[in-house]
C-alpha cells in the first residue's frame, strides 16, 4: 500500500464517513449540503485511486463524476427549492474546506503525473470541481432567494 | 495492506445502504442513495472494476435523483390538485391567466 | 395442478438450486487468488482482437448476445414506461411557468451542457480503449441535455428534444446492433460475431473490430432511451395535471 492509497484510505474513512452522518441525519438543507461534499471526497479519492494503482485509464471515473456530481446537486436545488427556501442552508465552512482540499490533492499528482496531457486533464478535473462545487453549493444556498432576487432571468434563459 | 481500502469502502457501503432503508421519507431516501451509489462507485474502483464505477456513477448520480424526486413531486401534487378545483375551464386555451397561475404554482412545487 | 402440488413443485426446485449452488459455491477460488482461468481466457481472446479493454471485449465480442439482451430490456422498459404515462382523457395539459434561477447557476449549466456532452461521447468512443462504452456514455450524454432542465428552464430543454426523433433514434440503435449482428452472418460467420472489420492496432480509436460500431449502436440507443424516458417523467411532473371534471375534448400536445 503506497501513500496514495493510503491517502485515498483516509479520504474515504474520514471525510466520506462524516458526509454520511450529514446525509442520513438532520433537516434536507444540512442533507443536500453533505451530499455535495461527498461527491467532490469520493471523486478526490477516485483520482488517488487512480495514480495509487497506476492506472491513468481510472481516471476517466473521476471525470465523469467530476461533470455528473454537480448535476445531481442541481437536481436537488431544483426540485427541493420548496424545503430550501423554507429553511436555506447556512454553514458553509464544510464546502470552503472540501474546495480548499482539492488543490491539495490535484497538485501532488499534476506533479507526479509530470508535464503532459496528464497533467492538464487533472488540472481540468480540478477546475470542473471547484467550479461545479462552487455553483452547486450557492444554487442550495440561493434556491430561495430568487424569488427577491429574480430580475426576469427566465428571458435570458430564450438566448 | 490493499484490504484496508476494501474494508473501508464496504464498511461506507454497508452504513450508507442500511442508511436508505432506515430513512423513510422518500426525498432523503434519495439523498442517501446518492451516497450509496458514490460510496458503491469507490468500492468498485478499489476492486478494479472501473467500468462498474463508471456505470454506477452515471446512473446514480444525476438520473436516478431526478427519476425519483419527479415521482415524487407528482404523488405529492396531486391531492392539492383535486381538491382545489381550480382552473376546470383551462383546457382549451392554455394562455389564460389561470393556467399560467396553476403552472406556477406547479413550477414552485406546490 | 392443485397449489399443493404447484408448492411441492416449487420446493423441489428451489432445493435443487440450492444444491446447486452450494456445491459451486465450495469450489470457487479464494477471494483475491491468482487462479483466474476465466479471466485469462477473456485476456487473450481480447488480445487477439486487439481490443485494450478486456470488459468491452467480453460485452461487445465474447458475450455480445448477453448485451444485446440488456438492451432489449432497457429498449421494453422504456417502451412500457411511454405506454404507462401517456397523457389520459381525464388527464390535461398545462404550460409550464418559467423557472427562476439565479444566473451563475445559469451561466454554469449553459457551459458545463457542451462539457457533459464531450465527456459523454468521449466515454462512448474510447469504450475498447479505456473503462466505460456505449452504456455510460450514453447515459452522460442524455444527462448533459437535462442540464437544462435542472439549471435553466424546462422550456429551453423541450426546444432542443424532440421527443419523436429520440424515439426514433433509439429504435434506430437497437435495430443497429441487431443488424451489425446479422451482417457478420452474411459474412459467413455466427450472429454477432467479430469478423467483418480488420482487428486495427492495437490501443488506437479504431481497433477492436466491430466493438467500436456496437458501443456506438448502445451509446445512441441508450442515449435516446435516456431521454425519452426523462420526457416522460417529466410530462408528468411539470406539464400534465389531472383534471377536475373530464375535458370533453382532449388537448393534444404537440
Amino acid at each position: 500500500m503506497n501513500g496514495w492509497l493510503a491517502a485515498a484510505a483516509a479520504l474515504l474513512a474520514c471525510g466520506v464517513g462524516p458526509t454520511l452522518w450529514g446525509v442520513a441525519t438532520g433537516p434536507v438543507r444540512r442533507r443536500v449540503v453533505a451530499q455535495n461534499t461527498a461527491t467532490l471526497l469520493v471523486c478526490l479519492a477516485t483520482l488517488l485511486l487512480a495514480q495509487g494503482y497506476d492506472r491513468s485509464s481510472y481516471v476517466d471515473v473521476a471525470l465523469v463524476l467530476a461533470v455528473l456530481g454537480p448535476a445531481g446537486t442541481l437536481v436537488y436545488a431544483r426540485l427541493l427549492a420548496e424545503d430550501l427556501k423554507a429553511a436555506p442552508p447556512t454553514g458553509r465552512a464544510g464546502t470552503w474546506a472540501a474546495v480548499a482540499l482539492t488543490p491539495l490533492v490535484v497538485v501532488p499528482l499534476c506533479v507526479a503525473a509530470g508535464p503532459g496531457r496528464a497533467a492538464l486533464k487533472l488540472l481540468a478535473i480540478g477546475a470542473l470541481l471547484v467550479a461545479g462545487n462552487m455553483v452547486a453549493a450557492r444554487a442550495l444556498r440561493g434556491a430561495g432567494r430568487t424569488d427577491c432576487e429574480g430580475a426576469g432571468p427566465a428571458e435570458a434563459a430564450r438566448g | 495492506m490493499d484490504d484496508v481500502l476494501i474494508v473501508i469502502t464496504l464498511l461506507l457501503v454497508a452504513a450508507s445502504a442500511t442508511a436508505a432503508v432506515a430513512v423513510r421519507d422518500p426525498v432523503r431516501q434519495a439523498l442517501v442513495l446518492s451516497l450509496l451509489g458514490l460510496t458503491l462507485a469507490a468500492l468498485f474502483t478499489v476492486l478494479q472494476a472501473p467500468d462498474v464505477a463508471l456505470s454506477q456513477l452515471a446512473v446514480g448520480t444525476a438520473l436516478t435523483p431526478l427519476l425519483l424526486t419527479l415521482a415524487v413531486r407528482k404523488v405529492h401534487r396531486r391531492p392539492h390538485t383535486r381538491d382545489d378545483g381550480r382552473g376546470g375551464e383551462t383546457t382549451g386555451s392554455t394562455e389564460s391567466a389561470g393556467a399560467i397561475e396553476s403552472a406556477a404554482a406547479k413550477e414552485r412545487g406546490e | 395442478m392443485s397449489r399443493r402440488l404447484r408448492m411441492w413443485v416449487l420446493a423441489l426446485g428451489l432445493a435443487g438450486l440450492a444444491a446447486l449452488l452450494g456445491a459451486a459455491c465450495f469450489e470457487l477460488p479464494d477471494f483475491g487468488g491468482d487462479q483466474h482461468p476465466y479471466g485469462d481466457r477473456a485476456v487473450r481472446a481480447a488480445l487477439s482482437h486487439h481490443t485494450a479493454n478486456v470488459v468491452s471485449s467480453v460485452n461487445f465480442d465474447l458475450r455480445a448476445l448477453d448485451t444485446l439482451g440488456e438492451e432489449s430490456i432497457l429498449f421494453g422498459a422504456v417502451l412500457g414506461t411511454v405506454v404507462l404515462l401517456r397523457q389520459t382523457r381525464d388527464e390535461r395539459h398545462v404550460e409550464p411557468a418559467p423557472a427562476r434561477v439565479s444566473p451563475p447557476v445559469r451561466r454554469y449549466a449553459l457551459y458545463a451542457l457542451p462539457v457533459t456532452l464531450v465527456v459523454g461521447l468521449y466515454v462512448v468512443a474510447h469504450g475498447q480503449l479505456s473503462p466505460g462504452g456505449g452504456f455510460q456514455g450514453g447515459v452522460v450524454a442524455a444527462t448533459a441535455l437535462h442540464l437544462l432542465y435542472i439549471a435553466v428552464d424546462y422550456r429551453a430543454l423541450r426546444r432542443i428534444r424532440p421527443v419523436g426523433r429520440y424515439e426514433v433514434a433509439d429504435a434506430a440503435g437497437e435495430a443497429a446492433f441487431v443488424v451489425l449482428g446479422a451482417a457478420a452472418m452474411l459474412g459467413g460467420s455466427a450472429f454477432l460475431a467479430n469478423s467483418l472489420l480488420p482487428y486495427g492496432e492495437f490501443n488506437t480509436l479504431a481497433s477492436g473490430g466491430t466493438v467500436p460500431l456496437l458501443n456506438a449502436a448502445i451509446g445512441m440507443e441508450v442515449a435516446s432511451a435516456v431521454v425519452v424516458l426523462l420526457a416522460r417523467f417529466l410530462d408528468q411532473a411539470v406539464e400534465i395535471e389531472e383534471s377536475p371534471k373530464p375535458p370533453s375534448t382532449p388537448t393534444s400536445r404537440e
